[in-house]
């Protein structure tokens, strides 16, 4: 565990250089990575680590920008707006594990894949409190540049990711992770065990949704306007997944890692196949998973046969 | 047999393969040519959007080509455009401004698709000083952010709503109560808000106002309480499909009104060849339609010159999202000639400064950049054709009571 903060304090150091680069465009693109292993960090939690296949990271994440956006729009302070949307996710994950969790496999996915829709429907017909389908407009701040306001956003969102991963540390190596293991690995035999599987799943859905929620805030703020379509989009949930997959699940870095070669293959097929970009995108995971199905820490290059 | 290589390192280099094709420049950069870079969701949701805007914008760059390109002092330069999907979501279309600018270094821009994307987009292109055209962003809280390089040729959402209601205040007294029924997305629903504004303001009473969500497919209930408050005068508000939709149920249930209005469907074809009888009546308006008629100095001629050419080139009449996106080039085209560089302070200024006629209209720009000179057509569907009813200018008829 040691070793792993103190990796992750040095790749977090790195990253944080990242701004020193001056291109807008890398910096856009490193506050986007973030916000990624963000997601695919929280999904590790009950996705991860309890094995139960969640689709709820668009329902969280949206659920989260429009919290702190509607916060912000009555004139709470950014920075409590974005905590008020992580509590609320938060709480939101609670009483819909408790529902939900009863569920397992196929049964669960579908059910955490329809909670997003229904958000979404509720926050469109809100039109009052959340624009409906006109979208919401944040205040945009006046006093400060718009280099400097990237800079703040990529910093905040590096934070976020860094607490989120120290987070993710903890719960893998405390009794939290060992019980969320046992789940995975034969839910009734941990029940029998004295594991109180309940209890345990739900508290993975709750750190799963807190930090989802947080990214979706701080997003809001990011971009200055969220329409309903944008942020409880299905493929939030899907990215998060597959993100987890390509870096290793189960595994500290892998969502990371995982986040990083996603955006890296978005990015490259994105700005060369005008029309085709998301079937090659598509084929690429498709390849991936199927010949490496650990994710990156798989791969092990003829040169290397033979060494641990 | 056992392969050479193992299997995981196969795909290893199948993946290597896979991004090195990618990683070859996909666009060449021609010397001499003026490059304008579109951010349009090609792909998703508002993908048929783009398709529209793609045919506005391509007819713009053949025709201007043709005649050899735009003139920038003394010499002629041709003109590419560089497109880019967003994938009909608003912080990519953000990204895609972005790279446009510092990645691809296009000199000027088109704004995405609709208001809520060119507002966010225009954070990035003002901070890098980038000359922009809105085609499609109507709303005015777009452009009242003090920003100075965006320039937008649709008018706010209320003058589409404004004219109709002072002509139906006018020539049919009696209308008091207002039934309006809106689609839940961004424009549908704004002017449906600038619609109950309209009829408040002239002392009509909006007895019903409720939103659909998108892909209602039945709207047989919305109906039956529409009916049971009797109105004088429907507002429905949706894209074409939503709109025959709900006027075929209308007819179904025996709805009859002195007005209906419907934004945006009838300006198509195939809203009256769907309907047929039933269209007949039926009022909307637009920012453009393909009956009114200008002449200019722009590379198209005249409006009808530009309908004609848009036959010619797609088969179909262009409506006001083409005649848009295509009076987008044109507008900078002038900018540019007016300039005589491609400098963006300079050419920021021209726009600034315009004062011209396009087959689109007259374009003159306000201090926050939108339009303000030009007058959207209201018109209403009459024995199966279009006829323009206001502005006066252009008129082909009279407002006719009386929908079934």
């Amino acid at each position: 565990m040691r070793k792993s903060a103190l990796l992750a304090a040095v790749l977090f150091l790195l990253v944080a250089l990242v701004p020193l680069a001056g291109d807008a465009y890398w910096l856009r693109l490193g506050t986007t990575m973030l916000m990624y292993g963000v997601i695919a960090m929280a999904w590790n939690f009950i996705g991860g680590l309890a094995g139960y296949p969640s689709f709820a990271s668009a329902a969280f994440f949206g659920l989260g920008a429009y919290a702190g956006a509607v916060a912000q729009k009555l004139g709470v302070p950014m920075g409590l707006a974005w905590t008020l949307a992580g509590a609320l996710s938060l709480a939101f994950a609670a009483l819909l594990g408790l529902a939900l969790l009863r569920l397992r496999g196929h049964y669960f996915a579908i059910a955490s894949l329809v909670v997003a829709e229904v958000l979404r429907e509720l926050v469109n017909s809100a039109t009052d409190l959340t624009g409906g389908g006109m979208g919401l407009n944040l205040p945009v701040p006046h006093d400060a540049t718009v280099a400097s306001q990237s800079e703040f956003f990529f910093y905040a969102m590096l934070a976020l990711a860094a607490i989120t991963f120290a987070a993710m540390l903890w719960a893998t190596h405390s009794k939290l992770g060992f019980g969320l293991r046992c789940i995975q690995q034969n839910e009734s035999a941990a029940d029998m065990l004295g594991v109180n599987t309940t209890l345990y799943k739900v508290a993975a859905f709750m750190l799963s949704g807190a930090f989802a929620g947080a990214a979706g805030a701080i997003y809001a703020s990011w971009v200055h306007y969220i329409e309903p379509p944008d942020v409880f989009d299905v493929l939030y949930s899907v990215k998060a997944i597959v993100m987890v997959l390509l870096g290793g699940a189960g595994s500290v870095f892998g969502p990371l890692f995982g986040a990083a070669i996603f955006l890296s293959l978005e990015e490259l097929v994105w700005r060369n196949y005008l029309q085709v970009h998301t079937g090659v995108l598509g084929l690429m995971i498709v390849l991936l998973v199927l010949f490496l199905p650990k994710g990156v820490f798989s791969l092990r290059l003829p040169w290397r046969k033979g060494k641990p | 047999m056992t392969s050479i290589l193992p299997r995981r390192a196969l795909a290893a280099i199948a993946m290597l393969a896979c991004g090195a094709v990618a990683a070859l420049p996909g666009t060449s950069m021609a010397q001499g040519t003026i490059r304008i870079g579109a951010p349009l969701p090609i792909t998703g949701p508002l993908s048929p959007e783009a398709k529209k805007l793609q045919n506005g914008m391509n007819l713009w760059v053949e025709t201007a080509n043709k005649a050899g390109g735009i003139k920038v002092g003394a010499k002629k330069m041709k003109v590419e455009i560089v497109y880019v999907d967003y994938q009909s979501n608003t912080p990519r279309a953000v990204q895609a401004t972005e790279k446009l600018i510092t990645q691809d270094k296009v000199d000027f821009l088109f704004s995405p698709f609709g208001s809520g994307a060119a507002k966010a987009a225009s954070s990035v292109s003002e901070k890098y000083e980038m000359p922009t055209i809105a085609a499609t962003a109507s709303s005015e809280q777009v452009y009242d952010q003090g920003y100075k390089y965006l320039f937008g040729v649709y008018t706010p959402n209320q003058t589409l709503t404004e004219p109709l209601a002072d002509l139906v205040k006018k020539q049919a007294g009696g209308v008091q109560r207002v039934a309006i029924l809106a689609r839940n997305d961004l424009f549908p629903l704004a002017i449906a808000q600038e619609m109950e504004k309209s009829a408040k303001k002239r002392g009509m009473n909006v007895l019903y106002f409720e939103k659909y969500a998108i892909g209602t497919l039945d709207h047989a209930s919305a109906l039956s309480q529409i009916k049971a408050v009797a109105p004088h005068w429907i507002f429905a508000t949706g894209y074409i499909n939503d709109l025959i939709l709900i006027k075929k149920q209308m007819s179904d249930l025996g709805i009859e009104a002195p007005v209906v209005t419907m934004v945006a469907g009838p300006a198509y074809k195939e809203f009256v060849s769907a309907l047929g009888k039933s269209a007949e009546n039926v009022t909307s308006a637009a920012w453009w339609h393909p009956a009114v008629r200008y002449t200019s100095k722009d590379v198209f001629g005249s409006t009808e010159n530009f309908n004609k050419m848009f036959h010619a080139k797609y088969g179909t009449e262009p409506d006001y999202g083409e005649a848009s996106s295509a009076v987008s080039g044109v507008v900078l085209q002038l900018a540019i000639e007016a300039a005589g560089t491609l400098d963006k302070k300079a050419v920021r200024d021209a726009l600034a400064k315009m004062n011209t006629m396009t087959f689109f209209g007259p374009i003159k720009f306000g201090p926050t950049g939108q339009v303000v000179s030009l007058d959207p057509p209201v018109f209403q569907v009459q024995k199966g054709r279009q006829v323009v009813i206001l502005p006066a200018g252009i008129k082909q008829g009279d407002l006719q009571l009386g929908v079934k």
